[in-house]
């Protein structure tokens, strides 16, 4: 009788300390699910939200990327796209200007290997992959001029390859963009 | 004790585990394929289900936006493809040597010019093949090279390209050259500028980017100075002109005057 009420005990401990466990292993699941929700939501963590195509070898050809595309276009929504190009050794434009308190889209791509896109600052930071478009929301609340320098090894050249942003007044931005519908500071 | 079987519906403990991670793996992939999706800033999806899929990562390229503005210069129209033109036969290159007489002029009989005309025993056939075609869709200007190129096919300027990458290179004596200037092995990192060499031989090539040892300092100054001013614009992407524009007189003549020498 003793040694059964024992082993009694023992099984109702043991349960005890599994469900502790248990419960301490979907704490951390809810944690982590938690944890990734809000990182998306407030620290901007999120993939960008669709995966678009281009490709590499044709895209001075035709379609979006072609070199008298790039640049910053003033959308009639008010919005700003920006489109530019990554490829051995440089950024094309290699100075990207950019208004104050508008939303700014980037849309960007490699023409040859895998390059990066980051604003010196900020926590604008992409990867450009060879055959996709990465796109990415952003907004400059103050003016001034940023580096962008690739972040990628991209071969022999990479050091080499870093180019400008400069974020100028709203007002003097839609003056230029008047003018002309492809926006750069590249002199 | 009766042992219990572990994976069954009559195990509360089975039941519950199962039921709890299955929970959670639904409320995530709720948060993550929808909700997220659609708190997305600037995203229009057309349905819950357009939300999904773009989460899941299928393909869905946005349509046009705005218009696109297109050049009012012609631009290359050339497609590089690092593996083109290898492997020509006997045949394609008797094709181009044939072809080749209207280019003796200038380019030399075996392809080594003393005219400051850019040598082209040797070169990339890919360079070739692409200048060719750009001179004839107007995409690179020259007064002398486009009524010379206006007749020729595809596939002639495959053949001459098959030609001039078959005829030998200028002899290398190497010390000659002397030592290769900061630009041409190391560029100027801190104005973006990559090293010639990284492209055009010597640290690396790159598919496209013509063979520049031996070529005259004068063509090379050429050219050069057009990528910069914008005169001369063939370049995918600009990844030239990029390059020429941040580079002082001084750089230009270093890099132009090694190549020269470089034989």
């Amino acid at each position: 009788m003793t040694h059964l009420s024992t082993s009694d005990e023992g099984a109702d401990h043991g349960e005890q300390t599994e469900r502790r466990w248990a419960a301490v292993a979907v704490a951390i699941l809810v944690l982590l699910v938690v944890m990734a929700t809000f990182a998306a939501l407030y620290h901007g963590a999120m993939p960008q939200s669709r995966v678009e195509t281009a490709d590499p070898r044709t895209l001075h050809l035709g379609g979006e990327f072609i070199e008298s595309n790039l640049g910053s276009a003033l959308e009639p929504d008010g919005t700003v796209t920006v489109r530019f190009i990554g490829q051995q050794y440089s950024f094309t434009p290699s100075c990207i200007l950019v208004p104050t308190d508008t939303p700014v889209t980037f849309r960007v791509t490699s023409a040859d290997v895998v390059h990066g896109f980051l604003i010196d600052g900020t926590n604008i930071n992409l990867m450009l992959v060879p055959g996709y478009i990465s796109s990415l929301g952003a907004r400059f609340e103050t003016p001034g001029e940023r580096l962008m320098p690739c972040h990628e090894f991209c071969s022999v050249g990479h050091e080499g390859m870093w180019g400008r942003i400069k974020i100028i007044d709203k007002a003097a931005f839609s003056r230029m963009a008047a003018e002309r519908r492809r926006l750069s500071c590249v002199e | 004790m009766t042992r219990e079987r572990i994976v069954s519906l009559r195990n509360p403990w089975f039941t519950r585990s199962v039921g709890i991670t299955a929970a959670i793996a639904i409320v995530a992939a709720v948060v993550g394929f929808v909700w997220l999706p659609l708190q997305h800033p600037g995203e229009r999806f057309k349905s819950v289900w357009d939300a999904i899929c773009s989460a899941a990562g299928l393909v869905r390229n946005a349509a046009p936006g705005t218009q696109i503005v297109r050049a009012d210069y012609p631009t290359t129209r050339v497609e590089i493809d690092p593996q083109m033109l290898s492997g020509a036969s006997a045949e394609s290159i008797g094709r181009g040597a044939t072809l080749a007489l209207r280019c003796t002029m200038c380019h030399g009989a075996r392809g080594l010019s003393q005219a400051d005309t850019p040598n082209l025993a040797g070169q990339y056939p890919v360079a070739i093949y692409k200048e060719l075609l750009d001179f004839k869709t107007g995409a690179r200007v020259s007064a002398i090279m486009a009524p010379l190129v206006a007749d020729l096919s595809d596939a002639d300027m495959r053949d001459l390209a098959a030609y001039y990458a078959y005829l030998p290179r200028v002899t290398s004596s190497g010390a000659a050259a002397g030592e290769a200037p900061p630009i041409v092995t190391s560029g100027a990192p801190l104005r973006s500028i990559a090293p010639c060499g990284a492209c055009h031989g010597e640290v690396d090539s790159k598919a496209s980017a013509a063979w520049l040892e031996g070529q005259p300092a004068v063509y090379l100054r050429t050219q050069l100075e057009a990528f910069a001013s914008g005169a001369r614009r063939n370049d995918i992407g600009e990844q030239m002109r990029n390059v020429a524009r941040g580079m002082t007189a001084a750089e230009i003549d270093a890099a132009s005057e090694f190549y020269a020498r470089a034989q």
